[in-house]
């Protein structure tokens, strides 16, 4: 495709997000209050005319696709221009997300044309990527009803500004792929003994800090070990991986006398520092607020603050219930505790992590590229990405197999009678 | 010349419809008169622009004819004998009642309505004669609208030919089952703009179209595998594979909402996917056409599928024609031309969800031996006229011979509407048929006249004789008569019988055990070879599934963006292997105990048995006049 033709270059421009609104056609059922209906609406500059009319739009598809399956409404709309993705994750609340076909740009006769790319993108791929939309506000504000309960239409609209607005500036359309698609999990392979000493090391922490409800160990951006149901741990999982370990990584990587390294509290004793909440425990006005999350929505419903702590490369996940407020004592005791113990556990878990690598040889290129995904423990692992970031695409195969290994996904997951599949073979891909 | 028939239609329907209002139209119009070039008829005035566009330009497609005094339909018929000798006659094909707009410019105004005889729907007789001009007197539409059906009656002179013509009819029997009379009647021509669906379009949709109604809001029409709709730009319904037009209308006007408000935005509306079913759009103004499948095809597929619908139309009424109707009137309603092709719609969709012709743009031969199919073919070749197009020997959908005018070639897209208009009725067999027919890829604008007959009653060979000119029956009747005679001379009668009672090999010839069927395509010739689909294939659902995995494994070796050459597929009921050349696509089925290095051994077994056998398999060198 970059192959540049006589005619002048070829330019080729990723898949953006050209929409994204959240609407519920019970909010405003009358003719003239179609605008009450949108609860969220991405890019707001939009003219209100227009959000009410591709509202309007979305509303149509769906009703016209109950008159062939009532219960099975539309999931997507193919467009020569984009394609709209469309999701209920509960009665009557809509998201919808809409993406622009890569465009192929080539110049003729010095003139600019566009040439739209129908079938590139997947729609298993995306579909996930916007169910991941509302998983995400779900784990930081609980669901759309509880808002509604909470304080109305009001309260609803601006929880789903404040988070969205932000949330949708770190999609990066450009690079999902079928990983999108599992949101699974990558556990790190520990030998029994290790794995051993971080359960007791977990069991002596909560019993230390006894309002702790839940615990999630990490090593590595992986997962060792978790307290928390599979569903809410997959997007916690996404969240720590993709968004708060990565914006965490720069103090620790930055050079001893860094300006940034010299903000970090001056500990001694050990490496262990807090992700989440207090930033010095030594300045007595310093905030211990914590961000709050939503697990078991489906039952309990529970609020929880979520605590992190870090020590070199191991991360352990507290949340403890929202009722009790953790004080600048609580954590100072954290700190204490945990700290120390940290260390020395992370430094366990590095020294056994070399010797396994040094008896298997991982180092190599694996011969086989693949990706392995779990349904029942979300166990992911892949050969063919490199180590992920938030930002870039970092498959190591051409971007057309990624492709071809999504149809193969989606044909899977269609088919009564898809069990097997093998050998494909690109026709030269250009 | 009026038949009784004739007589019977005239004053039977007043509705509107292109056709110009008088009644003598009524009978269908027959072909593409080209004899009907503007001006040379007597008696008629110029028709009103609607009706002109149904010509096409093409000359090649249809000579235009000497000007005909009258261009009433000439039917023909086994026996010669009763032709009227003016006008071209079309034959209805059975059950549908076209309306072949005539390909020849202007205006020529045949719309032909078939006679209609309530309640005889199998037996009518269904030629179409084509009205004379005269008959057409119609001043201007309305006008001719306007009239009453007395005051059509009131033009005696016309009816006589038409009695005349139609009594002959009588007595050729040439009788199209099938046809629902009532769709004549909604195909008359009427007041304009009254749309509203008399009761007898209500019967139609019944009766007629030989559907049941279904209630379309039970679950039984929501999970039929796949839906087929088509509608104009003003949203008025087409046709609906299930369940009648009018209960659908709101539907499609929905559908046709979506369309609109997308192009509104310089935008096209491509499809709708959900859990289980898509929902694709194809646009060919001035229609959309629009399934809702619940195959596992891939939308390039079923938007495939469609287009072969929409040229299905076409090949009624050309595309000159289909545009002329709506420049001249938005919401005309397109049933009333169509009215009788409902059964050759259903018939091709039917066709399509178990032939594997359509998903591989191709033909399939008939097996044959080299020396009889050269006997076949240079008797067709000699037999020959000077209007001759194409001479096309067939059996069941297979092709035996095919003979073409120098540099003229057939799409297979036009061979396969061919097939499905004589698959589609069984009153081929009664008689020799003259049909117009446009090939919409060949030249969408004009129409070709199709002899269609069977070669012997009992014998499933049909040959078809495509002329470029209507008047040509009786030359083109000749050839029939002259490819016999060689034929006979040449003795190779008894060979093809032989060959027509195992039209059908198995596979168990190529002697490869795993081995269950295949599909074997050369990309050149356009034509493909497949054995017989054998055990454990014997339901109807199970070929289904089975061409359904073919379906897959086509539209992932052909997905436009990320096409493959080789796929292994390894089911629970069976293996699959997709192999596709820029020579050849092959297609193979086998059980599910082999393994995939016995699947590529057995493929080039396969190979070396299709080369042996090819000159038994397919036509390796097509014969030109």
């Amino acid at each position: 495709m970059a192959a540049a033709g006589a005619a002048g270059q070829e330019k080729q421009l990723a898949p953006t997000l050209l929409s994204f609104f959240i609407y519920n056609p019970k909010l405003g059922p009358k003719e003239g209050e179609e605008e009450k209906k949108i609860l969220f609406y991405h890019p707001n500059e939009v003219e209100k005319n227009e959000k009410i009319r591709n509202v309007g739009l979305c509303e149509a598809i769906v009703q016209f696709t109950r008159t062939f399956s009532p219960t099975k409404p539309a999931k997507s709309l193919h467009t020569q221009k984009n394609r709209q993705f469309f999701h209920e994750p509960e009665e009557n609340f809509w998201m919808v997300m809409v993406v622009r076909n890569p465009i192929i740009e080539k110049h003729k006769d010095g003139k600019p044309v566009y040439e739209y790319q129908e079938e590139e993108l997947l729609d298993k791929v995306y579909s996930s990527v916007l169910q991941q939309c509302y998983s995400m506000y779900k784990l930081f504000n609980g669901t759309f009803l509880r808002a509604m309960e909470d304080g109305g239409v009001k309260v609803l609209k601006e929880r789903l500004e404040k988070f969205f607005h932000r949330y949708l500036q770190t999609l990066h359309l450009q690079s999902c792929d079928l990983l999108d698609v599992f949101c699974g999990i990558s556990f790190f392979p520990l030998d029994k003994m290790t794995y051993l000493k971080i359960q007791s090391f977990i069991n002596r922490m909560e019993e230390s800090l006894n309002i702790v409800k839940y615990t999630a160990f990490l090593y590595n951006d992986q997962l060792i070990w978790s307290g928390l149901e599979q569903d809410d741990m997959r997007i916690l999982y996404k969240y720590l991986t993709t968004s708060l370990f990565p914006r965490h990584m720069e103090p620790e990587l930055a050079g001893r006398d860094s300006p940034i390294r010299a903000e970090m509290p001056g500990n001694l004793q050990h490496y262990g520092r807090f992700l989440t909440g207090p930033l010095n425990l030594n300045d007595p006005d310093t905030k211990c607020r914590f961000p709050k999350i939503f697990v078991n929505t489906d039952d309990t419903y529970e609020e929880l603050h979520l605590i992190v702590y870090k020590a070199m490369s191991a991360a352990v996940c507290f949340m403890i219930d929202a009722s009790i407020p953790p004080t600048l004592e609580f954590c100072r005791k954290l700190d204490s505790i945990v700290g120390p113990q940290l260390t020395v556990l992370a430094s366990d878990i590095c020294e056994q992590y070399n010797i396994n690598k040094r008896i298997s040889g991982a180092e190599k290129e694996p011969q086989f590229k693949f990706i392995y995904f779990n349904h029942m423990n979300l166990a992911e692992k892949s050969t063919i990405h490199m180590r992920k970031t938030p930002s870039v695409s970092l498959a190591s195969v051409h971007p057309d197999l990624m492709k071809i290994l999504g149809d193969i996904n989606s044909d899977f997951s269609r088919g009564e009678t898809m069990d097997e599949m093998q050998t494909l073979q690109l026709l030269q891909p250009c | 010349m009026a038949a009784d028939v004739h007589k019977k239609k005239s004053w039977e329907v007043p509705n509107g419809s292109l056709a110009p209002g008088d009644g003598q139209h009524t009978e269908r119009s027959e072909s593409p008169t080209p004899g009907l070039a503007q001006g040379t008829e007597p008696g008629m005035e110029h028709s009103s622009p609607r009706r002109e566009a149904r010509g096409g330009k093409s000359s090649s497609s249809c000579g235009l004819g000497p000007p005909q005094p009258c261009g009433r339909g000439r039917w023909a018929h086994s026996s010669p004998a009763g032709p009227a000798p003016t006008g071209c006659c079309g034959m209805g094909r059975g059950g549908r009642s076209p309306l072949h707009p005539s390909p020849s410019m202007g205006d020529t105004r045949t719309d032909a309505a078939w006679p209609v005889v309530p309640g005889a729907g199998q037996e009518g007789a269904m030629f179409v004669h084509t009205r004379s001009y005269e008959d057409l007197t119609s001043p201007e539409d309305g006008a001719a609208a306007a009239r009453s059906p007395e005051e059509r009656r009131g033009e005696p002179a016309e009816q006589s030919s038409m009695e005349q013509i139609s009594k002959d009819f009588s007595e050729l029997s040439t009788q199209l089952t099938g046809m629902a009379l009532d769709l004549e009647e909604e195909m008359r021509p009427g007041k304009e703009g009254k749309l509203e669906p008399s009761p007898q379009t209500a019967r139609r949709d019944s009766v007629l179209s030989g559907k049941e109604e279904e209630d379309v809001t039970m679950d039984a029409w929501r999970l039929h595998r796949k839906h087929v709709f088509v509608l104009s730009e003003a949203g008025k319904p087409v046709y609906s594979r299930y369940g009648s037009e009018e209960a659908l209308s709101s539907t499609m006007g929905v559908m046709m909402a979506l369309v609109s408000f997308l192009e509104a935005e310089k935008n096209a509306i491509r499809s709708i996917h959900a859990d289980g079913y898509k929902v694709v759009f194809v646009r060919r103004s001035p229609l959309v056409l629009v399934a809702v499948a619940r195959t596992r095809q891939s939308e390039q597929e079923i938007a495939h599928e469609l287009l072969y619908i929409y040229y299905q139309i076409l090949s009624l009424l050309t595309w000159t024609q289909l545009n002329h109707i709506f420049q001249q009137k938005q919401n005309y309603d397109l049933r009333r031309l169509l009215a009788g092709s409902e059964r050759i719609t259903d018939n091709l969709l039917d066709l399509m969800a178990h032939d594997p012709s359509f998903l591989m743009g191709a033909v399939r031969c008939l097996p044959l031996a080299a020396s009889v199919r050269d006997a076949v073919s240079s008797s067709l070749q000699q037999a020959k006229a000077k209007s001759l197009v194409f001479s096309i020997l067939l059996s069941g959908n297979q092709l035996v011979s095919l003979v073409r005018k120098k540099d003229q070639f057939l799409h297979p897209i036009d061979l396969h509407l061919l097939f499905n208009l004589i698959s589609s009725s069984s009153s081929f067999r009664e008689g020799e048929a003259w049909t117009p027919i446009c090939l919409p890829k060949f030249n969408s604008s004009g129409f070709f006249h199709a002899h269609i007959s069977y070669l012997e009653q009992e014998m499933d060979l049909c040959l078809l004789l495509v002329s470029t000119d209507r008047e040509d029956f009786f030359t083109v009747s000749d050839c029939k008569r002259r490819f016999q005679e060689r034929l006979r001379r040449r003795g190779v009668q008894h060979a093809l019988q032989e060959a027509l009672r195992t039209p059908f090999y198995s596979v168990a010839q190529v002697g490869i055990p795993d081995l269950r069927h295949f599909i074997y395509k050369s990309k050149s010739s356009g034509l493909f070879t497949s054995p017989e689909i054998e055990a454990p294939y014997v339901q109807e659902e199970e070929k289904e599934r089975l061409l359904g995995l073919y379906q897959y494994l086509h539209s992932r070796a052909h997905n436009s963006s990320r096409p493959l050459k080789n796929i292994y597929f390894t089911g629970p009921r069976e293996n699959l292997l997709a192999w596709v050349t820029n020579a050849f696509e092959l297609y193979v089925c086998y059980s599910p105990l082999g393994t995939k290095a016995g699947a590529i051994n057995a493929v080039n077994k396969l190979m070396k048995w299709i080369r042996k056998e090819e000159d038994r398999l397919f036509i390796l060198t097509p014969q030109t006049y």
